[in-house]
């Protein structure tokens, strides 16, 4: 007997989509409406994983999100919080959304450039519905559950779109802010983003929240870079240890475009981030850097998938980890090149730090080739620090203690040095040092 | 001294040239698989009851379960009650002396390189001749009993020494552990069984050849090694099959076993028939090994150079239980034409300060899928924990596929895990340096490959890297120009 | 007949024409250099002459001993007796140097209808000629040109040269990237495989390598064409004016 690889949602999912279906956004519009259904069914028929899924081996989620949560509803969230995750400086444009919801009261999406659109998708369902469908449709051939379950339950989401050439000199801040002190629930935004050619923007994204309430935030997003079309998109990821963030990306890029991406994983009670890089035509460029620090019994998922679908692409995954507490971190990260790819050079590194001795790190690392003119590689590490270099700041006068807090924080410091803005930056440097044991003494006497 | 590579086209020709088959009589068992088969083999070889009841356990256990399918590979589905689980040459009982052998079986090892003698080529090694579902000759077993080593086939150690087959048969691979352990456990047939004493080392290499001979047949052969405190073997096996338009099913089960600072080196030079070059026919090789590095500073080596098979299967794997514990594992697999390799190890850390190395060069042309697959595990309680792992693939054109799979599980901070891999082809740099020497194409990419592979070609015993690095040039044939 | 006879050979390389028609003759036992700046086609010359794919022969012809050379895979120039010392020696993991020349002599041999070296007397051979380089032993035994400084890869090119004992050997830029002590050695070891039936084509940016080594003649090429032959004394010539110069005074 075959034993269960996916298990079906639970009853509630479907009470709930009966009862809230004709409450959804764009649910007036039958073409909308008919998707939520597809996609709905589609849901049942992939079946939610289990770790016997070979993406899911590491990571149990079932047991979040087995059950079907009230859909979230905004708030009226703690100011302070949000103004101290105001990044990319003044001039920055930002979309707040409070429990998945975009609240435009306090974004700012003013005196965008000629060809730079913004747009929430609640907005376009009153205005635009015939847009909607083919801007929450997955691909046919998405196989994630939470995809789908995304496009069934939707609520919130925005559309920003470049027109070709337009390259706005603020970046776009998306903030998300869980505000769990009361309520617990779920919620599925949606984001879309499309670059013209030769469009460039530089996005940042940022995921914090306070609170115990259990949330889960099921976070889809769509990128579709033209042709020499560049995007910068960095993600702070620190919700509340009471959240779950499960974040799916598919990211499309066209000839000579080029997406550097800078990650970190800095919080929340489980996050997974699904990272889907489709290199579709010649000359495209991925660099994608990632820090990962769960502590406690947090857990982090790191799930990436470059596809080298034509030639002379060149794709750099970078991660690092450090691990401490009872906590678990994962990567898997595959690198695909396609037979029609030739002349590909691919390359990924992995390297994690275990901090505990009840910490564990799992990291798969992949390679499947179907050319054979390519330069692909990967490395992975599991370790801790160097004696050597240890043995060095010790032979320098440094107490051991401290000596192991600065590696540390000079190891992550290799990914954080690669985040391009300050602000971002400097938010993540204190998340850092908040994690690193002894990170509070490597300030107070100047070393960092 | 002949060149290697010239050797193998003035041999071959091209061709898979172990491909024949011996018209011997044989007795096989009707195709299906049921209890009545099991107890028919159990009774056929003269098993002790516990044996029987073991065997049946395993085969409830194998109806239960299902065929494992995360591996990438690709075939129609096997049916398992098509396929005879027992085939012998005819003859009234095992011969008494080397030289009772039916001249049909010699002539057949004869044939293949191995003749069934204690001299010349074979000088220093002990051989261990299995013909389909039984061992028909073991050379040298004199000379080896005479240091208290055992060798002989796993058939003959029920009889003479169950207690030893009965403390270790099972212990590393049990019946249940998958798919085809299982299935191998409820209808092994022969296979070899050694056992070295304490604080012996074996003067010679010890060797087994497997031969499948009889059509719709699948082998099933289980191979026990013991080394006990302090001892020391190095054990070769080497495998080949007529040409046969059908698929065969080879599933085979090895467990290994070193107690306190004994050492194993187990070789493996796998040469099953591949199958055509449209994929047409082949050997289905599943097979499970296994060693347990019991002892304190004991070590378990695997060599493998893997040629053969339409599908290959195989994760030779350490248990590395005693502390300072050693596992290796080197590995070369080609595949040619529409061969699927899904190939690997395991190195599960248990003790503390065990060690672990993985060397894999994987080497995939025409349209063949070559995947390295493994684990490295290290537990909470291995302290100081080391393990380096390096994979390099190189594929020959672009219609083949060349994949690694590594999972590295780490649970022990003082532990360190290392893991490289990277993907080539040949250089069209060295094919022309090579060619502008003189040397041709064809022999310049046997020779770059051989090049690739030589960290595992250098572990191979002596007697068997000249074989193993012609082989190589033979699987690449007809992949370049 | 003349060893070799290059008659108004031109090719292309990535679609670009590098040769524009270059013509030269060489007899047995005669030494040639052949110099001009970077990009004039001296390489490529070499290339073609060594027959590696992606040089495009489009017009011309290559006598070598009467033969057809270009309609020839690499490995029968080789057999019929051409050797290219190439300006990059590749390196080959894992493939020893000794087990290399083996296989390439016997490869040579076979082609010819002769025998395969005795192991005894090849190894006689290849530390007679690894002594003649002062080319350590160690050296035999590593892995091809793997690890090997710019000086040892270029001496280990012309071990083979002293080894396969090629009719013609093509020495591409055998000078560049070595200092002046292993530019003597090199030097020393081509001069005593001078003599007799055996022809060199040497190329060269500078002139210095043709102090150590002295030519017949001298050509000098220019935007893939052979501007100008003539004695040894042209290298010194060129030296003195540089090719640019040179290249305005014929034009």
């Amino acid at each position: 007997m075959a034993r269960a690889r996916t298990v079906l949602p639970d009853p509630s999912y479907e009470e709930l989509f009966t009862r809230a279906r004709n409450r959804l956004p764009g649910s007036q519009l039958p073409e909308l409406a008919e998707l939520r259904r597809q996609a709905w069914r589609r849901v049942c028929e992939i079946g939610l994983p289990t770790s016997r899924v070979e993406e899911w081996k590491y990571t149990s989620i079932l047991g979040r999100v087995q059950k079907a949560l009230p859909l979230l509803e905004a708030t009226a969230p703690p100011l302070e919080q949000l103004k101290a995750a105001f990044a990319g400086g003044v001039e920055a444009r930002r979309l707040i959304f409070v429990n998945g919801r975009l609240v435009p009261e306090l974004s700012h999406t003013g005196g965008l450039p000629d060809g730079m659109a913004i747009t929430s998708l609640e907005r376009l369902a009153a205005r635009q519905p015939e847009r909607l469908a083919a801007l929450t449709r997955p691909a046919e051939e998405e196989g994630s559950a939470f995809a789908w379950l995304n496009a069934a339950f939707w609520t919130s989401g925005a559309v920003v779109e470049l027109a070709a050439g337009v390259r706005p000199q603020a970046p776009l801040q998306l903030l998300f802010f869980q505000d769990a002190r009361e309520q617990a629930g779920m919620t599925h935004p949606r984001l879309v983003v499309r670059l013209g050619p030769g469009a460039r923007l530089h996005l940042i994204e940022s995921h914090l929240g306070e609170g115990e309430a259990g949330q889960w935030v099921n976070l889809v997003g769509a990128v579709e870079l033209g042709e020499g079309a560049e995007l910068v998109h960095e993600v702070m990821q620190a919700p509340p240890q009471s959240a779950t963030l499960l974040a799916r990306s598919r990211i499309q890029l066209a000839a000579g475009a080029r997406l550097v991406r800078n990650i970190a994983s800095l919080g929340g009670g489980l996050v997974r981030n699904e990272t889907e890089v489709h290199l579709c035509g010649s000359g495209a460029e991925a660099l994608l850097n990632g820090l990962y620090m769960p502590m406690e019994r947090e857990h982090v998922d790191q799930f990436v998938r470059v596809h080298h679908e034509q030639p002379g692409c060149h794709s750099d995954q970078f991660f690092k980890g450090i691990v401490g507490g009872k906590a678990r971190a994962v990567f898997a990260g595959r690198i695909m090149v396609y037979r029609d790819a030739q002349k590909t050079n691919a390359y990924q590194a992995n390297n994690n730090l275990l901090l505990s001795d009840e910490a564990e790190v799992d990291t798969k690392p992949e390679l499947e080739i179907f050319a054979d003119d390519v330069k692909c590689s990967h490395g992975a590490t599991v370790g801790a620090l160097d004696p050597s270099a240890l043995f060095y700041l010790r032979a320098r006068g440094l107490p051991q203690a401290v000596a192991e807090s600065l590696l540390t924080y000079a190891f992550a410091g290799e990914v954080l040095e690669r985040v391009v803005d300050p602000h971002l930056r400097g938010q993540m440097a204190r998340r850092v040092l908040d994690r690193v044991p002894g990170g509070g003494a490597l300030e107070a006497e100047g070393l960092v | 001294m002949s060149s290697a590579i010239e050797t193998v086209r003035e041999v071959t020709g091209g061709e898979y040239k172990w491909g024949f088959t011996t018209p011997v009589e044989e007795e096989t068992a009707p195709p299906g698989l049921n209890e009545d088969i099991i107890r028919m083999i159990s009774k056929k070889k003269g098993e002790p009851d516990w044996l029987t009841a073991w065997r049946l356990e395993a085969y409830r256990r194998w109806q239960a379960m299902e065929e494992p399918k995360w591996a990438k590979v690709h075939y129609p589905p096997i049916d398992f009650q098509a396929i005879s689980y027992f085939a012998a040459p005819k003859q009234k009982e095992r011969p008494k002396s080397l030289d009772d052998i039916d001249p049909e079986i010699r002539r057949t090892y004869e044939k293949l390189g191995i003749p069934i003698r204690e001299q010349e080529i074979l000088a220093g090694v002990a051989v261990d001749y299995v013909f389909d579902s039984v061992s028909v000759a073991t050379t040298f077993k004199q000379k080896l009993e005479e240091l208290g080593i055992i060798f002989c086939s796993i058939s003959e150690a029920v009889r003479d020494h169950p207690e030893l087959v009965r403390k270790y048969l099972g212990t590393v691979v049990p019946p249940g552990d998958n798919f085809y352990a299982a299935l191998n456990s409820a209808v092994f047939t022969d296979g070899s069984f050694v056992y070295v004493p304490k604080g012996v080392r074996c003067p010679m290499e010890l060797s087994t050849y497997f031969r499948i001979n009889a059509a719709g047949t699948g082998q099933f052969e289980r191979t026990l090694i013991i080394a006990d405190e302090g001892s020391y073997v190095s054990y070769l096996e080497g495998c080949t099959a007529p040409m046969r338009d059908e698929n065969q099913l080879h599933a085979a089960v090895v467990e290994l076993i070193a107690l306190d600072e004994a050492e194993i080196k187990y070789s493996t030079v796998q040469n099953w028939y591949p199958g055509d070059k449209d994929g047409k026919g082949g050997i289905y090789n599943f097979v499970t090994k296994r060693g347990l590095c019991k002892g304190r500073r004991s070590k378990i080596s695997w060599t493998q150079v893997e040629t053969g098979s339409a599908i290959t299967w195989k994760y030779p794997s350490c248990i590395l239980q005693g502390e300072e514990s050693v596992g290796e594992f080197y590995s070369v697999a080609v595949t040619n034409n529409h061969q699927q390799a899904d190939t690997g190890t395991k190195m599960v850390h248990i003790g503390k300060r065990t060690r672990s190395r993985i060397v894999s060069k994987g080497i995939a042309a025409g349209r063949s899928n070559n995947t390295y697959r493994g684990l490295v595990k290290i537990m909470r309680g291995a302290e100081g924990a080391r393990n380096y792992t390096q994979c390099d693939s190189l594929l020959i054109g672009d219609r083949c596929g060349a994949h690694t799979v590594p999972y590295i599980e780490v649970r022990n901070r003082s532990a360190v895990a290392e893991h490289e891999a990277t993907t080539s082809k040949i250089s069209d740099d060295q094919l022309f340096y090579c060619r502008s020497r003189g040397i041709s194409e064809e022999d310049a990419v046997a020779l770059i490959v051989n090049g690739f592979c030589r960290e595992v070609m250098d572990e191979l015993p002596m007697e068997f890297a000249v074989e193993a690095r012609k082989l190589l040039g033979i699987s690449l044939e007809g992949s370049v120009g | 007949m003349a060893l070799l006879e290059i008659e108004d050979l031109r090719a292309r390389v990535e679609g670009k024409e590098i040769l524009k028609g270059v013509s030269l003759s060489l007899e047995a036992g005669e030494v040639h250099a052949i110099m001009g700046p970077n990009g004039s086609g001296k390489s490529t010359l070499a290339y073609v002459l060594a027959g590696r794919d992606g040089y495009e022969v489009t017009g011309g012809a290559v006598r070598f001993l009467g033969e057809d050379l270009l309609a020839m895979e690499p490995e029968e120039r080789a057999a019929a007796g051409l050797f290219l010392a190439m300006q990059y020696p590749v390196e080959i993991p894992g493939v020893s140097n000794m087990y290399f020349l083996r296989q390439a002599l016997n490869a040579l041999r076979k082609a010819r209808g002769e025998e395969e070296v005795k192991p005894g007397e090849f190894l006689k051979q290849v530390r007679a000629a690894a002594e003649l380089l002062g080319m350590p032993q160690e050296l035999l035994k590593r892995d091809i040109n793997v690890g090997f400084s710019g000086g040892e890869k270029k001496r280990n090119e012309i071990l083979q040269l002293a080894v396969l004992e090629p009719r013609l050997a093509v020495l591409d830029e055998t000078d560049s990237g070595l200092d002046i002590d292993a530019l003597k050695t090199v030097a020393q070891g081509v001069n005593r495989l001078r003599g007799g039936e055996r022809a060199f084509l040497i190329i060269t940016h500078y002139q210095r390598l043709l102090n150590h080594i002295v030519p017949d003649r001298v050509h000098v090429m220019v935007d893939g064409r052979i501007l100008r032959s003539g004695g040894k004394e042209l290298a010194l010539e060129l030296e003195e004016r540089g090719y640019e110069g040179f290249a305005g005074k014929a034009a």
